[in-house]
């Protein structure tokens, strides 16, 4: 199939979030559900006031329709990003360690339960920190990229997703000067 | 039926059985559709309130619905017929009309399939006993979402029951009364008589059908308790006056709603600020009392502080920012009764403000600087009032209040303030009040269809007169017609369209209905979109310029016929005609007329001055391309703040029948009709005698 040019070489932000929102999250539920039957599994039952474990993209349309309320995932809080950051500027060389994807479930969730979280806006200018103090990192790193190997450990899809094209493209590019210059 | 509301129902049906009777239609009928579930809407702004709330609450749980805008009952006439042909149609929500239209009868809703249930939210009284007591099937699917005051009716419930279903007392007498009841009655396609109509067609059906040998027999046969001729005469009494007592209004729709997602648990600030809306727009249009207005007020300030519980301290807070860029809270405030007058200066806003005026006496050069006086004693230097409001000084700002109640009430002026509220739109823009917000909607519903005022441009002043140099309004994003037609056509507004012969009559009605259902949606897009809000403020406060010229215009020329029982403007010229053919804006030039004039006691005063205080206005405004006068009639109340029930509805019938003039109602407002040019004399003559 043919796709469009700029979408051959990698996967969309929206793409991300989508996949992104299959993970599972807690929640505190306003209704009552049976055990149901989904084409991803089965989740269920509901019982408020108890927590509840559904996949993100359920809980988002529960919390639209406000029947339920959102747990924000334990990382998701000022402290922790404060912490985390600080290891970011405190190690030039390596990522500090956060989930995998924690930009698109941190967006999701700022954007639809923004009143379950503590600090939201708080939140947001940290998790901003945090993107560029490690993409300043990822541009350090790519500049000793070689034909042969490069580690970047810790990164989060989404800035996986942001060197792809570059990295793969630029791979083989150096790929083929090395064998040139063997040769 | 009725149901009362839930503080009244105990273990009956109330209004979250209704709700969920609703849903379960909804979910049960296969054949749902996005026409299972349709709003009747009238045009006003707790309707759009209303319907807001209420679509808020389908798409939570997942129902699809449809929202028809409806003007007048002869809308809702062809609206009825078009309906009754949907076969997936499961419920009718009838929002602010049909509380005074028999609806189980069948010229209306009495044919419609059994399955469809017509629930009726109406902010307005007296209501139909049709309604309310309608026994059996029929009666039992229209629902009347009431506020307690159903209960109270029992003894005219009593009354209602005993003249419709008791054998009568009859006699040839008695069958000539009602014979020539229905004579009078006549071809007018009104409300009010259709009960009678009702009433004296059951008693004339069943006098033919009986006959009085069969009456006379059924005396003998069996010893039935009859009601006496004196007991029907009575019954008809009490159902007379309560129905034309005059109108007043109740418990606002969107109050009702606010209720229900209560008891739903599912409250949050966007329905709390919509109740509010709906609530201090009865306030401002004078169609609830001050302390009406006060005990509701309670209410919601109580909720206000559950749900933004960071400001339950009283705070003025006319110089309060948001808070962060999340902030969408409501707070309470302060309400001043200038119009608007965050988002004017302060001159203006206390010049265009009808309470103010009428101490004063603005249109006077005296009363003018009266005017700065007062400001001047506040402490306000003259540039300092005529900056706009967001460029005054924050501490003048603080103490505006403050210097208000201690300075004013030596001119007279005082109730200045009343609580109110404000909402916060985050980093977007300025906090809003209520009641700037209800203005602000009220004029896009009468005008975002582009009236030729000219609005004025936020900074043009430099400081002095606004000297006109402001542009066209034009609302951003309002769909204009396309001019497709033979000849061009002013794009929006049909008023100014100079001709009028039978080619373009046609096309001119279509886009007559269709601008007025324009500007309903752009009005009810303009609730949740702060943008249009703000720019349509604009909007207002030209529309109040107009109020005032024309009305100073009319005290200056002492146009007000003063005749014994009313006073009475006729408006013929004038700059501004075009726009007061809209009954909202002629409705409101009668309420600041109104408020002018009541302590403007005319020079020639006879001895009964009190008396001459209170004396309900009518307002009359030419139509010269459709040959009409517009007539509104508003009653005057002794105090500001006070409010009386409403008789033009009556008044106006009566005065056209006497003289058979056709009259039309142009909107669910029953005092405000519309006859013809050469009947306005007539008409004016018979119903001031």
């Amino acid at each position: 199939m043919a796709l469009p040019v700029h979408l051959r070489d990698s996967v969309t932000p929206q793409e991300l979030e989508m996949i992104a929102c299959q993970q599972l999250i807690e929640i505190v539920p306003l209704i009552a559900m049976e055990k149901t039957a989904f084409i991803s599994g089965a989740y269920g039952p509901l019982r408020p006031p108890s927590k509840a474990k559904l996949p993100l993209w359920m809980a988002v349309n529960l919390k639209l329709k406000k029947k339920c309320h959102i747990i924000a995932p334990d990382w998701l809080n000022v402290e922790h990003l404060q912490d985390r950051l600080a290891q970011e500027v405190a190690k030039p060389d390596a990522f500090s360690d956060l989930p995998f994807r924690f930009s698109e479930i941190s967006k999701v969730l700022l954007d639809v339960a923004s009143d379950d979280l503590e600090n939201p806006d708080q939140l947001r200018s940290l998790l901003k920190d945090l993107r560029e103090a490690r993409q300043a990192k990822s541009r350090e790193g790519l500049k000793h990229l070689d034909h042969s190997e490069l580690g970047l450990t810790g990164l989060s899809s989404m800035e996986i997703n942001e060197i792809r094209p570059f990295f793969v493209q630029s791979m083989n590019v150096l790929t083929k000067i090395a064998r040139s210059s063997e040769t | 039926m009725y149901i009362p509301p839930p503080h009244l129902a105990n273990t009956r049906r109330s209004y979250t059985d209704a709700y969920k009777d609703i849903l379960s239609a909804y979910r049960r009928s296969p054949q749902t559709s996005a026409s299972s579930v349709i709003l009747l809407v009238a045009p006003d702004v707790d309707s759009l309130c209303a319907a807001r709330m209420l679509a808020a609450l389908f798409k939570q749980d997942d129902v699809l619905y449809r929202i028809i805008p409806v003007s007048s009952v002869l809308e809702l006439q062809l609206v009825k017929d078009e309906l009754a042909t949907y076969e997936e149609l499961t419920t009718l929500i009838l929002i602010n009309m049909g509380n005074f239209i028999d609806l189980p009868t069948t010229p209306w809703f009495g044919e419609f399939d059994l399955g469809v249930t017509i629930h009726v939210i109406d902010s307005s009284r007296p209501r139909s006993m049709a309604n309310l007591f309608y026994p059996g099937e029929k009666g039992e699917r229209v629902i009347l979402w009431d506020d307690g005051d159903a209960e109270k009716l029992t003894e005219l419930r009593k009354a209602w029951e005993t003249l419709e279903f008791e054998p009568l007392p009859d006699s040839d007498e008695d069958s000539e009364e009602e014979f020539s009841e229905e004579d009078e009655a006549g071809d007018d396609e009104d409300d009010e008589n259709e009960d009678n109509d009702v009433r004296s067609s059951n008693g004339k059906r069943r006098s033919s059908d009986e006959g009085i040998k069969v009456r006379k027999r059924r005396k003998v046969d069996k010893p039935v308790p009859q009601v006496t001729r004196d007991e029907v005469y009575q019954y008809k009494q009490k159902l007379n006056k309560y129905y034309y007592a005059g109108t007043s209004y109740g418990q606002s729709a969107a109050s009702t709603i606010y209720i229900l997602a209560t008891i739903l648990e599912r409250v949050d600030n966007d329905l709390l600020w919509l109740a509010i809306l709906g609530l201090t727009y009865q306030y401002t249009s004078a169609r609830i009392s001050r302390d009406t207005y006060e005990q509701q007020h309670i209410v919601y300030h109580d909720e206000v502080s559950r749900l933004n519980p960071i400001f339950s301290d009283s705070q003025t807070s006319h110089a309060l920012n948001s808070l962060n860029p999340d902030d969408l809270s409501v707070r309470p405030t302060e309400e001043l009764r200038f119009m608007l007058f965050r988002h004017w200066n302060l001159y203006d806003a206390m010049y265009h403000s009808s309470y103010v005026a009428s101490k004063l006496g603005i249109w006077k050069e005296k009363g003018r600087k009266r005017l700065t006086g007062l400001l001047a004693k506040m402490g306000f230097s003259i540039p300092q009032t005529q900056q706009p409001y967001s460029h005054m000084d924050m501490d003048l700002k603080k103490a505006l209040v403050q210097k208000l109640d201690d300075v004013a009430p030596e001119y007279g002026l005082v109730e200045l303030s009343y609580p109110s509220f404000m909402r916060c739109y985050g980093y977007h823009s300025q906090p809003l009040s209520a009641a700037d917000a209800v203005e602000s909607i009220s004029a896009l519903v009468d005008f975002a269809g582009g009236a030729r005022l000219e609005v004025e441009l936020e900074g043009h002043r430099h400081g002095g007169e606004w000297f006109g140099g402001g542009k066209i309004w034009d609302a951003a994003g309002y769909e204009k017609e396309p001019a497709a037609s033979s000849k061009p056509k002013n794009a929006t507004n049909n008023a100014d369209n100079p001709q009028g012969n039978g080619d373009d009559d046609a096309e001119e009605e279509n886009s007559d209905l269709e601008w007025w259902k324009k500007n309903f949606w752009f009005a009810y897009d303009s609730l949740t979109d702060i943008k249009r809000l703000r720019e349509a403020l604009r909007l207002a406060m030209s529309i109040h310029k107009a109020i005032i010229r024309q009305g100073t215009s009319i005290i200056d020329k002492q146009d007000i016929r003063t005749m014994r029982n009313h006073r009475v403007v006729v408006l013929t010229q004038g700059p501004d005609l075009v726009l007061f053919h809209h009954p909202g804006m002629l409705s409101r030039l009668a309420l600041w007329l109104i408020d002018a004039l009541r302590d403007r006691i005319p020079a020639s005063a006879t001895a009964a001055r009190t008396k001459r205080r209170d004396l309900p206005f009518i307002v009359a405004c030419l139509n010269e391309t459709k040959g009409t006068y517009v007539v509104a009639g508003i009653m005057a109340s002794p105090e500001f703040g006070d409010v009386r029930r409403n008789t033009f509805a009556t008044n106006f019938l009566n005065a056209s029948q006497a003289t058979s003039t056709p009259i039309q109602h142009t909107s669910f407002n029953t005092n405000i009709v519309e006859i013809d040019e050469k009947d306005l004399k007539l008409f004016l003559e018979v119903l001031c005698a």
